[in-house]
Formats: structure tokens, sequence, C-alpha cells
């Protein structure tokens, strides 16, 4: 619908309009850049290992776009509320879900910003080595995928409060928790977690890309997180009917 | 459209928690009509309008807008409506003409009719000067001007407008009520105020509510007739030599016509003196100059209190 291309265009424009996108885009590429040059541990060397791979990056980067994004969607809804103009989106001949919609997808305009910015890494790498070009590109497909569907649970807390601070909490929260604890709750619970649960953290599904191997069933997996956060966030804006 | 409703309510409840902001109200608009909703704030007039513009659910009831049920085709009904809630709701991030293109191409309308339509509201609206301005600078004159702006822009069959001309200052109530009055002509409206004379300037029909329910609805004259039974007279006199209150009352109460009297206050400028309130079946203002005149007491200040909504509502809840 065209509704969601022009919601999606104002997003983009006040995110940009707004130091934030600024600052996580700079936090973004300097805190890659660093793991990039020496390891997510600081113990790698990205000249003496002599090895053409971008892996430190994408193991890192998906870790820092879990503390950043949230902070890019975080105004998305609350400052509609807190403002007020929510009252006119949502009275205007649109749907809830073209709302949502369309600001998520003005925020995918920062990631993808963001991460053409990292591009200067693997140019780096395609010109003192010779890299697997393949893994380069499925890795950045995986960060596509894993930043949309962080953006879309950033999206979903924006939509529970009026306090921006309080939707970037929650979604820094909800984003490195399904990152980080997922993995280490189903070791936790399990003396030897089944397979099939592993393969279900966002941290499997990631690796995969990270490897080189565009499979579908990746791709379905975090599209299908991405529209439960999506409909989380239509009925949470539907949710003004009830209070 | 003669005698055709374009807006019809009935028995709208809203709850929130325990609290029913919304008894159950009911009323019907006309075409061409500019309804007041009347009302102190807290009284539900807001959440009567939010639920029309679908912002919220009703907990119980019917609304039909032009022949469709509001529950069941709430995006046509949007369609139709132009809408300015009390908050004016602007994106303070965005130059005025970026926020009211934006506005308009979400209603589906093209990016050069929008162009002209904006340039026409700024020439009627009173904002060209505006135009090419951040809204975070405006004033807020201005923003309620953006706001009506927004909410005309689709040339919209029904206009609902929550306290249009809240934060004006006086010139600017003016300005506003005459283009509603205006805009009335060929648009059915509905708009909320707590201000009585803004009524009395623009609108053709009141509703008024409170405590969530409909006390009165009538046009003006007609609401006059029910509270003008009693009139209420301010009278002022000068305190020479200790007059005594309760005598002046028994004096002021003993009067042909008069219901009632009591003090209502006492001041020092220019002279001490005490304010005495008046209920009487007619004006009396005649008969209590010629009281004062006999008794030899120094007339302040005489004058027939302005029937205010607070008046109004204390008969109408009397009589309740």
């Amino acid at each position: 619908m065209k509704q969601i291309w022009i919601i999606a265009k104002r997003e983009t424009a006040a995110t940009f309009d707004s130091p934030i996108a600024y600052i996580a885009a700079t936090v973004f590429l300097i805190a890659t850049g660093l793991m990039f040059f020496f390891g997510i541990d600081g113990s790698a060397d990205f000249f003496e290992s002599r090895q053409a791979t971008l892996r430190p990056l994408f193991d890192s980067a998906p870790w820092v776009l879990a503390v950043i994004l949230p902070a890019v969607t975080m105004r998305l809804v609350s400052e509609e509320r807190k403002a007020g103009t929510l009252e006119l989106l949502v009275t205007l001949p649109v749907s809830d879900l073209t709302i949502v919609l369309g600001k998520l997808l003005g925020s995918i305009g920062f990631l993808v910003v963001a991460l053409g910015l990292t591009l200067v890494f693997p140019l780096l790498v395609i010109i003192v080595g010779d890299p697997d070009v393949g893994a380069i590109i499925g890795g950045y497909i995986g960060l596509l995928l894993i930043g949309i569907t962080f953006l879309a649970l950033g999206l979903m807390t924006s939509t529970l409060t009026e306090n921006q601070i309080v939707a970037f909490i929650l979604g820094l929260l909800l984003c490195v928790f399904f990152w980080t604890a997922t993995d280490a709750l189903i070791k936790l619970a399990f003396e030897r977690p089944p397979t099939a649960l592993l393969l279900l953290t966002f941290k499997n599904q990631f690796n995969a890309f990270a490897k080189g191997v565009v499979d579908m069933r990746n791709v379905i997996y975090f599209g299908s997180v991405t529209a439960v956060a999506v409909i989380a966030s239509t009925y949470s804006l539907k949710s003004r009917n009830w209070k | 459209m003669a005698a055709q409703p374009v807006i019809k309510v009935g028995n709208l409840k809203k709850m929130y928690g325990d609290f029913a902001a919304l008894k159950g109200i009911s009323f019907e608009v006309q075409g061409g009509q500019i309804l007041g909703l009347l009302g102190p704030n807290g009284a539900g007039k807001s959440t009567a309008m939010k639920i029309l513009t679908s912002f919220i659910s009703a907990t119980e009831g019917e609304v039909e807008i032009d022949g469709i049920d509001l529950f069941s085709d709430p995006i046509e009904i949007r369609r139709r409506i132009g809408y300015l809630p009390e908050t004016t709701p602007l994106y303070t991030d965005m130059l005025v003409y970026d926020y009211l293109q934006y506005a308009g191409e979400m209603r589906g309308i093209s990016k050069d009719e929008c162009s002209k339509k904006i340039h026409d509201l700024a020439r009627k609206i009173g904002f060209v000067e505006k135009i090419g301005m951040p809204i975070s600078t405006l004033s807020k004159g201005y923003r309620q001007r953006i706001g009506l702006a927004q909410a005309l822009l689709h040339n919209p069959k029904i206009l609902i407008l929550d306290e249009p001309t809240s934060g004006l200052d006086p010139n600017q109530i003016v300005e506003i009520r005459k283009l509603i009055k205006e805009l009335g002509k060929d648009h059915t409206i509905i708009l909320s105020t707590h201000i009585l004379p803004e009524v009395r300037a623009t609108c053709d029909r009141i509703v008024i509510v409170h405590h969530g329910e409909v006390v009165a609805d009538g046009s003006i004259e007609e609401l006059d007739g029910r509270v003008t039974d009693t009139h209420v007279m301010i009278v002022s006199v000068a305190d020479k030599d200790g007059i005594e209150t309760d005598a002046v009352t028994a004096e002021l109460a003993a009067l042909d016509g008069v219901i009632g009297a009591r003090v209502s206050g006492f001041g020092n400028a220019p002279v001490p003196h005490h304010d005495f309130e008046v209920d009487a079946k007619a004006d009396l203002r005649t008969a209590l100059f010629d009281w004062a005149r006999n008794g030899g007491h120094t007339l302040l200040e005489l004058r027939r209190k302005g029937m205010d909504l607070e008046s109004i509502f204390q008969r109408l809840t009397q009589e309740a």
C-alpha cells in the first residue's frame, strides 16, 4: 500500500533528523571496527592473523545491533503517543497494520545505512586478501535479517509506552535476551539440550548466514519472528481502545 | 440535504475501568448543522469525539455516520471526517508545508492537488507567511491554524473540532469562530467547548454533556428559555456608616419579583462595599436602582449576571 511508503519516508527523515541516528551509527561503526581489527575479546589482530575473513565482524555485529537498534526504534510510537500525534495518525484512513509496517520500513532505512558504512571492512579484506565473497554476502544478508528482527522487537516495545527510555530499555533487554540468553537458558534447563531446540536460537540461525549459507529456513525463521513482533505491535496499537 | 441526520449517536457508553466516562449519550446531527458539545472539563466531550473519530472504541452503543456503521467500517468513516484533536497533533520536527503535504498524501490526495489546497487554506485560515517555517517555531495560535488546515485538507463532509479555540488570544478566537461559521455552510460540524459565548457565536444547536450524560439538547433559543426563568442580579452597595448586611438582604428579598437574595462578597476599593446577589423572576435592574435611591444607598454596581455555563449547569443539574 502507498501509505506504508509515505509513513516510511517520514520515519526515515525523522530518524536522521535526530542526533540519535548519528550517535547510533557512529557507535556501530566504532564497535564493529574495533572487533573486526582486534577480535571480539581483543585477543586477535586482523593484520597478524593473516586471515582474509570477516568472521569477527559477523560474530560481533549482532551484539552491537541489539544495543543500538532499540535506541533508533524507541521513538517510533512512544514519541507520537507523548506528543499526541498518534491521535492524528490512527484517525487517518489507514489501518493499524499499515502504520506498523510503515514505521518498520522507515527504521530499516537506518539499518541499511549503518550496514552500508561497514562495507569498508569487506572492501579492505578484498583488497588485502582473497576472502570467500559468498560468505561475506551471506553474512550481510544475515545481518540485515537479524537487524530487521531487532527493529521489529524495538518497535513493539515502543508501542507499549509513551516513555522512550522505557521503550529503549525493554527493547534492549528483549534483543540481548534473544541474541545471547536463549542459548544459555536452554543449556541450563537441559542436561543434554536437544539439538532441535538449540537450533532455534538467534545465534544458531544467524551462524548459518555467517558461514555463507543462505538457507530459506533461516530466512523464514527471522521472517516469522519479525511477523510475530509486527502483529503484536499492531495489537498493542489497537489496545488504545481498551484504555 | 434536508432532514437526514448525518451523524447518529445512540446510547453511547464508555468505561475506563470502573469509571464511566460516558453513561449512554444519544444525539443526532443534521447535514450542514454546527453542533456544539458543551460541558465542563471531564464531562465526556473529548471521549465522545475520540469515539466518533474511531481513535478509541466504545464500550456499548451505536454510531452511524453518513449512513455507515462506525464500528464495522471505521476506515471509510475516517475518509469523510476532518478531526482536530484537543492536543493539536503536529510533528514539530517538520516544516508546515511538509506536514500538511504528509497529511494530504496519507489521505490519498495527489501532490499537485495537495499543494494547491495547502496554499488555498493558508490564505483562508491565515498562515501564508508561516508555510515554510518549522512547526516548532510557531505560536499556539498558528499551531491551532495548522491543525485546522490539516482537518480541512481533504474537504471532509464532517468536521470534528475538539476545543478549536483553546489557547488562542481574543482576536484569534474571533477569527477562528468566523471561519468555523463559514465552514458550517458546506460542512457538518461538531465542536466541543466549555465556553458559552463560543456556542452562541457559532453553533446552531447545543448538546450539553455533564458527568457523561446529555442534560440538554436543543437550539440556543430553546435552551435560553429553559435557563433564563431566573435572572441573577449583582448589586454592589457602598458601606457608608456600617450598613447592616442582614437588613439589606432582607430588604432586597422583600422586593416585588425577587425570589431570594444573599451576600456574595465585599471589597475595599474604591470604598468599602458589599455585594449582593439577587435571584429574580425578571430583569429587575430598574426596580433595584429605585430601591437604592429611595433607601439612600450608594450604588457602585448594578448588573445582570451573564448566563455562563456554570449557572446553566447549576440549573440543569438541579432539575435533573
